[in-house]
Order: structure tokens, then C-alpha cells, then sequence
């Protein structure tokens, strides 16, 4: 089976006394070659969903699987890219090095697939003046971008990102948006993405899963029916601000429930 | 305004856009007058503390001439016997190369083990803390009763000193590794080598650095202190110190003191430069992470 299935994950954190489930019986597919993010407030265990996929942290209960492996088989073939929150790029490597990391790691898994040529992606990613630039040397915005064509540069099957433009600007971050749905929508990925920003996820995602919090589990599935391919045009259509609607309200739902 | 441009020419790595870096001022050309004022500032005031320091000496010597020798009567003892307090010198710069290589190594590959293997280091430190808070100045006779008056009691001595902030600093090093690029590492399914290759050593690279800058002048210490134990046994330095404080030949001892000090400030000023060529990456603002 291809694409990403999570079925029943529990996970909790603590000792007994002050136990706190983090996520609650989570199940969800993502198809291979679809866009889904993950939205919810804080604490509703999306980032821990998504190191469980990465197989970062380990569930309590329930079954993951990518590509119809094990997560751990899954990392083995180098079937997962990961992009953190924070770039993470080395300082003491240039951008060209930073981004050629993956391939020069865990050899036995690039066994039987084709590579990106490094200095062609960061091409495409309007890095190609940077390559041999230090990260120090680097805006917030291009080191993200770097830090998206090091998950992209051994063509995984699947892509993690978790909240990866949390730490730009707004103008930066739409920018950096637009950066990765134009060449998302050329190079179709399973793509799992974190985020708190709600235009954010409508405009990258085909479907948006909204979380709730104590315990983290999924309140709702939106499906984002815009038309492919999308571009900054979108933000001022109709469709979109239905959607920015019902997302925002079931968020706030989400957080009302909270307080009951 | 050619000097202003070899100063850019000397920063490289000037971080930019400058809105993104706070820390970093965009490089202004200065008008020369105004830059010869700043260099001037940089080592004026250092030489003014150290003219003031040596004019005070000098009065205290040629009060108290039974107490501390004279700046010309210092300068005299070395230019009248160089070869003497050359080869004196150099035995104790052995020991200290010797000695302290042997405890960097020895603890930065202690380091190693201890962060890959947690049980290393629970089952180490408490042995090594027990061995480190003891004195060396009481462990230096011990080692010369077991290892006799040649050179073993004192690489031994500088190496034990060397040792243990080594170890702390490389240890400390090793953990603070950038969780992110690990998770990104595990992700790939990279090898405990591979992580050690390309992320700890190269990361724990500041904390090493900083740990030698307390080694190297300790190193010293260990090995004045390992020749005073043995004083007259070998030549050395520390040795010269002993035996011209015990004939209360003021010029000899500090002559050699002198040397020992100037000896920790070309050790450390070398470890600044080749600091400057590996870990130009850590200086400055460091990359956000």
C-alpha cells in the first residue's frame, strides 16, 4: 500500500500520576502523491504525530506504516524526508555540502533509485547563487529553502514537514509557501505538513486535518477541492474564503471544547 | 581608503541580509584619522597597564634588592646564558607537548566512549572526579617515588591535568548536538559513525577548543609543579626555578619564570590562530537554529 496509514496510535507522556495523552487513538491515511496538512492549536499532538510517522518517538499502541513498511524499515530504504521546524542546516558545511548530506549517509539504502543532482535542485530553488555560501550567510527563508531541498535532493516517497516556515515573516513565509507549492505541484510527493497557519494549510493541502487537544486527537477532515495548479491567485477566490471560514470555525470549536 | 577595504576583505563571512543579523553592523568607511584613533585605542591602553606594572616593579627591586631582582638584572641572566635557559626550556616544553597530547587525547577519546555508551560514563566519573579533586601537588611526589627522576612522573602529571577539563568540555561537546539535524539524521537511518562524523565531532569542535584553553596553560602548572618535586634530577624550567630560589639567586628564578610565562602565552596564542582556522564557523552570531 502506498502513501502514509495511522491506525489507532495512542501515545502519552509522563509517569502515572500525572499521565498526559498526547495522542488518542489516532487513525489516517494520506494517498500516495496527496498534500495533507495538520492544524490544530497547541499541544494536540501534531508535531507528535509527526515524529511518530518519522520514527522519532515511538507509540504506545498502533500500527504505522509508509509505503506499506515499518517506520523503521521505512527510514532504512530512505523512504522519508524529513524538514524540522528549524532549518538545521551545519554551519560548518556550505549549502551545496548541507543539501548533499542525505546522500552520503546510510548508503545502502540509495540502492536502486535515482538521485537529484543537489546543484540542479537548489537551482530550482532559487539557491543556485548560494551553493558554495555558508548558512550564517543565509536569510531565514533561504536556509528553510535549503532545509526542504536536503529532504527532497534522495527522492523519498514521503515528505514530513513539521511547521517548516514557523520561524519567517509573514511577506517570507508566503513567499516560501508559493516556493514549495510550485515545485511540490511539479514533483508530487506524500507530503504530511504541520501548521498553525490556517491560509497556509488551505492553500498547500488537498485535504486538512484538524486536531483537538486533551487528549490530541482528530476533531475533523476538510477537503480542499481548489483546483490544481494553484498560485497566489487563489488567496482572493471565493472558494478559498468559504474554506478559510469553515477551518477557522471548526478550530474554534475545537478550542471552546477544550474548556468544557 | 585602501585600509578600509582590507578590513572588509578580511570578513568574509559577513552575515547578510544585515535586517536578518542585529549583531552585525554593515561595514562604514571610516575616515583614516578616525581609524588610526581606533587602532591606537586597541593597544594603548594594555602597553600604558604594562609600562605602569614594569616602572612599579622596578622601584620595588631597587628598594628592596634582596626581595625581587631588577627588570635589567632579569634581562641580564637570559642574554648572558641563552643556551642554558634554551635547553632548559625545551625540556620543559617536552614535557608539556608530550604530556598534555597524551591527556587530550586520552580524554577526548573518554569523552567518545562516555556519550556513545551512558553506562561508560556512569560507571567512569565517579573514579575520575575521586582521582581529580585529589592535589596534584600531592600526587607529583607519589608518581616520582614510582616512577623515578626521569621524564615518565611528569608527562604523567601534565596529562592528569590536561585531562579532566579535556574530558568535561569534550563530554559537554558531544551532547549539545543540534536536535533537529539529528532528527533529520535518524530519519535517513544514519549510522551511530555516520552521526559521529558528520554532526558530533564537528559540533563538539567549540567545546574542544574551549576545554584546550584551560589545558594548555594548566599544563604548565603540571609540569613546573612535576619538576619541583624533582628539583636538580632533570633540567627544566620549574627545575631552575627550585634550585635558583634555594641559592637565592633572585635574577636565575626570575629569569625562569618569566620564560614559563611567556611559554603559556605563545601556547595559547598559537591554539587563537589555528582556533581561528577551524572554527571560523562558530564565531560571531551562530546560526539560528
Amino acid at each position: 500500500m502506498a502513501g502514509v496509514q495511522v491506525a489507532n496510535v495512542s501515545k502519552s507522556f509522563g509517569t502515572d500520576s500525572e499521565r498526559t495523552t498526547v495522542l488518542d487513538n489516532v487513525s489516517m491515511t494520506i494517498n500516495k502523491g496527496e498534500f495533507v496538512s495538520v492544524i490544530g492549536p497547541s499541544g494536540c499532538g501534531k508535531s507528535t504525530l509527526l515524529k511518530v510517522i518519522a520514527g522519532l518517538i515511538k507509540a504506545d499502541d498502533g500500527v504505522v506504516t509508509v509505503d506499506g513498511n515499518t517506520v523503521t524499515a521505512a527510514t532504512k530504504d530512505k523512504l522519508i524526508g524529513l524538514v524540522p521546524q528549524s532549518p538545521a542546516l551545519l554551519p560548518w558545511r556550505t549549502v551545496l555540502d548541507n543539501v548533499s548530506l542525505p546522500l552520503t549517509v546510510n548508503r545502502r539504502g540509495n540502492a536502486g533509485r535515482k538521485m537529484r543532482d543537489p546543484k540542479e535542485l537548489l537551482s530550482s530553488f532559487g539557491l543556485g547563487q548560494a551553493l558554495e555560501k555558508y548558512p550564517a550567510q543565509l536569510s531565514g527563508g533561504m536556509q528553510q529553502r535549503a532545509a526542504i531541498a536536503r529532504a527532497f535532493v534522495f527522492d523519498p516517497s514521503v515528505l514530513l514537514m513539521d511547521e517548516p516556515f514557523s520561524a519567517l515573516d509573514e511577506m517570507n513565509r508566503d513567499s516560501q509557501r508559493l516556493g514549495l507549492l510550485e515545485f511540490w505541484q511539479s514533483n508530487r510527493k506524500t507530503v504530511l505538513f504541520v501548521t498553525h497557519s490556517v491560509p497556509e494549510a488551505i492553500m498547500l493541502s488537498d485535504r486538512i486535518i484538524v486536531m483537538a487537544a486533551h487528549p490530541g486527537r482528530i476533531a475533523e477532515v476538510i477537503d480542499v477541492n481548489l483546483p490544481r495548479p494553484r498560485d497566489a491567485d487563489v488567496y482572493a477566490t471565493d472558494e478559498f474564503r468559504d474554506l478559510e471560514g469553515a477551518v477557522r470555525s471548526t478550530l474554534r470549536s475545537v478550542m471552546e471544547k477544550k474548556h468544557v | 581608503m585602501s585600509e578600509t577595504h582590507t578590513i572588509n576583505a578580511q570578513l568574509p563571512n559577513t552575515r547578510f541580509p544585515a535586517a536578518e543579523s542585529p549583531g552585525s553592523a554593515p561595514p562604514r568607511s571610516v575616515p583614516a584619522r578616525a581609524l588610526r584613533w581606533t587602532r591606537w585605542r586597541s593597544w594603548a591602553p594594555p602597553a600604558i597597564t604594562f609600562a605602569v606594572a614594569a616602572a612599579l616593579w622596578q622601584v620595588l627591586a631597587v628598594n628592596n634588592p634582596y626581595v625581587i631582582p631588577t627588570l635589567n638584572a632579569v634581562w641580564g641572566s637570559l642574554a648572558g646564558e641563552p643556551g642554558m635557559y634554551w635547553a632548559n626550556l625545551l625540556v620543559t616544553l617536552q614535557e608539556v607537548v608530550i604530556g598534555a597530547g597524551a591527556g587530550i587525547l586520552f580524554g577526548f577519546l573518554l569523552a567518545v566512549l562516555m556519550a556513545e555508551l551512558q553506562i561508560m560514563e556512569r560507571a567512569i566519573m565517579p573514579l575520575i572526579v575521586v582521582v581529580m579533586v585529589t592535589p596534584v601537588v600531592a600526587i607529583a611526589p607519589a608518581l616520582v617515588v614510582a616512577f623515578g627522576f626521569g621524564m615518565m612522573p611528569k608527562y604523567i602529571v601534565t596529562a592528569l591535568v590536561v585531562f579532566f577539563p579535556m574530558l568535561v568540555n569534550s563530554l559537554a561537546g558531544l551532547r549539545d548536538v543540534d536536535v533537529r539535524a539529528l532528527d533529520v539524521m535518524h530519519t535517513l537511518h544514519a549510522s551511530r559513525w555516520e552521526i559521529f562524523r558528520d554532526l558530533r565531532f564537528p559540533g563538539c569542535m567549540p567545546f574542544v577548543f574551549a576545554g584546550l584553553r584551560i589545558a594548555l596553560p594548566l599544563a604548565i602548572v603540571g609540569a613546573a609543579v612535576a619538576e619541583f618535586v624533582a628539583a636538580g634530577q632533570q633540567a627544566g624550567l620549574g627545575s631552575l626555578v627550585t634550585i635558583a630560589a634555594a641559592q637565592a639567586n633572585l635574577p636565575v628564578t626570575w629569569a625562569s619564570i618569566a620564560l614559563l610565562c611567556l611559554m603559556g602565552v605563545a601556547l595559547v596564542s598559537v591554539l587563537a590562530l589555528v582556533r581561528k582556522r577551524v572554527l571560523w564557523w562558530s564565531d560571531g552570531e551562530t546560526v539560528a537554529r
